[in-house]
């Protein structure tokens, strides 16, 4: 970019956008931002018209998770700008880089109660890693190369830039090429290594727990080489799926409230653990102070501030993971233990067997994850279909498998896959719904018709929200309390008013017919796959229990 | 609850002393005094914040750290004090 021809605000960004070779923008125009639109009109970013500005955000983080790049959306001022709060409190809580651009109410208005205007600077302060606002054009290139960067720099996560209407028209009078790169501000005390390794040299019984951290960090290589080298048990969370080989005959699965048998007792039973990208999260740890009780910890992260927050570190290793990993692959010798964990293993392995002509839906999910294409990406939205996802899906790699872990946003499913259908467009990705999730972010079935992307969705409908329900029957004296969703629509009429083929199934005798139906379609689809409302998920551990206290069953 | 008192050193933008105090309410430390000024020609300003809390105040330091705008975060251990509320 030169300083010669003369640009506007609107038009920088663009320009801006172009330089961190962001191609897709998703976003919704308004009355705030039009100069902005303007400037998309002659520019090469494509622009996807989401129908709810929610739908936007949450098309950038899917964007960005399953590409790696950076996720970009727009919306206008005031309710645009409220309206994707929420996509920016998930980005924030699954650490993911995206860029929100939002307009503003011209600077000669802001602070009058304008129409369309809400102070979304200071609102964004809880929900962003950082933001910016906007009020002298030439300041704005800088601005947007430091919102790139701070996305991206050290732990990844959302940055918004409110941009008045006045900035966006206004021309640069100053040479754009004149930006000043942020500095690493963050500056990372020594990996404690030599801790480290005589830890790992004592330990009998280690665990290696996985968090989302190493997709992340690019570390799946790395970490996987970790494993086989030291032939540690690992365990993964939510976000962590995928990093790990899920064939590895040393791999558990996920651990938690809703993990593994076989991951839960090993953790409680372990005396080294060696935390990789994860921050000892409350649905990991169950009680806290009885989680893995008798073990030393390591601790990996990139993040100062996660070490020591909530579990305590004999060991520290800040940085870089694809620098620290491999500097304490070493060999061990812990044959029992290893052979006792794969045991469990085989020992607590998931059954299929399920009585009646009833949809089972962990067998559904794992019937789709033996199917799918290499390389599918699956999104799901929240609640028991998307444990029962993480349970019975295979991935091999974080970015195959996205799903609202922090924040636990329904309404995530649909739109991420948009998004990652955009940055992957030869890949099939499929978006397991609920019927209460599916709901709260069903317009953007326009999108998927608009752009004839072509999104599977397997709905799992139990006319319930039926999470809330399960804990309401076992936690509330069965007092199901605004949990019936009986009244839904007809979710096949529904899809196909968007242009969107659609079956129901309600008998197990349908389902591989329906699956294999679904898969070898063109385009998009949608599964609704009738299931009992009275089925849970299994197994739980009860809120504020150890993680071996866990219910099986009623 | 303890009660500590941090100097903090801050480039001098827009919301720096809002993200400061966001931050600490979140992280939960009550704030029980503040002082705060703009660094003539160094485009820095210095807060004295003096917080009380049940936890350590390391959780809050490292957090404030975090933020983009903060050069430096200091303890004055001789301020740090157990207080009866």
């Amino acid at each position: 970019m030169t300083s010669e021809k003369k640009q506007t605000g609107g038009s920088v960004l663009f320009n801006v956008l172009q330089q961190h070779g962001v191609e897709h923008v998703f976003g919704y125009p308004g009355g705030a931002i039009m100069p902005i639109y303007d400037a998309l009109y002659d520019s090469e970013v494509q622009h996807f018209l989401c129908r709810h500005e929610q739908g936007a955000a949450f098309s950038a983080v899917g964007y960005a998770r399953a590409s790696g790049k950076v996720g970009v959306c727009l919306a206008t001022s005031g309710p645009g700008a409220t309206n994707l709060i929420t996509g920016l409190a998930d980005a924030l809580a699954d650490s993911i880089p995206v860029v929100a651009i939002t307009g503003q109410v011209a600077t000669s208005a802001m602070g009058s109660d304008a129409f369309q205007e809400i102070d979304i600077f200071g609102l964004s302060l809880a929900c962003t890693k950082h933001s910016f606002q906007v009020t002298d054009v030439n300041e704005l290139p800088k601005v947007l190369h430091q919102a790139f960067a701070i996305a991206l720099e050290g732990r990844q996560g959302p940055v918004l830039v409110d941009i008045p209407k006045d900035v966006q028209l206004a021309e640069v009078t100053k040479s754009l090429e004149d930006f000043s790169q942020l500095k690493n501000k963050v500056k990372l005390p020594p990996a404690n290594v030599g801790s480290a390794i005589a830890l790992l040299s004592k330990a009998k019984q280690p665990i290696l727990y996985v968090g989302g951290g190493v997709g992340m960090a690019n570390a799946i290589d790395e970490l996987r080489e970790f494993a086989t080298i030291t032939q540690i048990p690992s365990v993964s969370t939510l976000k962590g799926l995928g990093a790990v080989d899920p064939e590895d005959e040393n791999y558990l699965g996920m651990l938690g409230m809703h993990g593994t048998k076989a991951s839960n007792i090993a953790v409680q039973e372990c005396d080294l653990l060696i935390a990789v990208g994860a921050r000892f999260d409350d649905r990991v740890t169950g009680k806290l102070n009885e989680f893995a009780p008798n073990a030393k910890v390591i601790h990996f992260d990139i993040d100062t501030a996660e070490i020591n927050k909530r579990r305590v570190a004999d060991a520290a290793i800040l940085g870089d993971l694809k620098i620290n990993l491999p500097a304490l692959a070493i060999p061990l010798s812990i044959e029992a233990w290893q052979q006792k964990c794969r045991q469990m293993k085989v020992d607590f392995a998931w059954q299929y067997d399920h009585p009646g002509e009833n949809i089972f839906a962990p067998a559904v999910l794992k019937e789709i994850s033996d199917k799918m294409p290499k390389n599918s990406c699956v999104t799901t939205d929240v609640g028991q279909h998307q444990m029962w996802s993480a349970q019975h899906m295979l991935f091999n790699d974080p970015s195959n498998f996205l799903t609202s872990g922090g924040m636990g946003t329904m309404g995530f499913g649909i739109p991420a896959a948009v998004g990652a259908q955009v940055s992957r467009p030869t890949d099939c990705i499929i978006a397991v719904s609920g019927d209460g999730s599916f709901m709260m972010n069903v317009q953007e079935l326009s999108t998927i018709k608009r752009f004839q992307l072509p999104v599977k969705i397997v709905l799992i409908d139990n006319a319930k929200l039926g999470m809330v329900r399960q804990w309401q029957d076992l936690f509330f004296d069965g007092r199901l309390s605004e949990t019936d969703l009986s009244d839904n629509p007809d979710f096949v009429m529904l899809a196909t008013a968007f242009d969107i083929k659609a079956q129901q199934i309600t008998k197990k005798s349908e389902v591989t017919a329906a699956i294999e139906e679904m898969l070898d379609h063109d385009g998009p689809y949608l599964l609704q796959v009738k299931i009992d409302a009275k089925d849970n998920v299994w197994p739980l551990v009860p809120p504020n229990t150890a993680n071996d206290k866990m219910m099986e069953s009623i | 609850m303890n009660q500590y008192q941090l100097t903090i050193t801050a480039d001098d933008k827009q919301v720096v002393l809002e993200r400061i105090l966001q931050v600490t309410r979140y992280r939960g430390f009550l704030i029980n005094g503040m002082n705060a000024k703009v660094n003539t020609g160094t485009n820095t300003g210095t807060i004295e914040l003096m917080v009380k809390s049940e936890r350590s105040i390391e959780l809050l330091v490292d957090q404030i750290n975090k933020l983009i705008d903060i050069k430096e975060v200091k303890v004055d251990n001789s301020a740090t004090q157990q207080c009866s509320a």
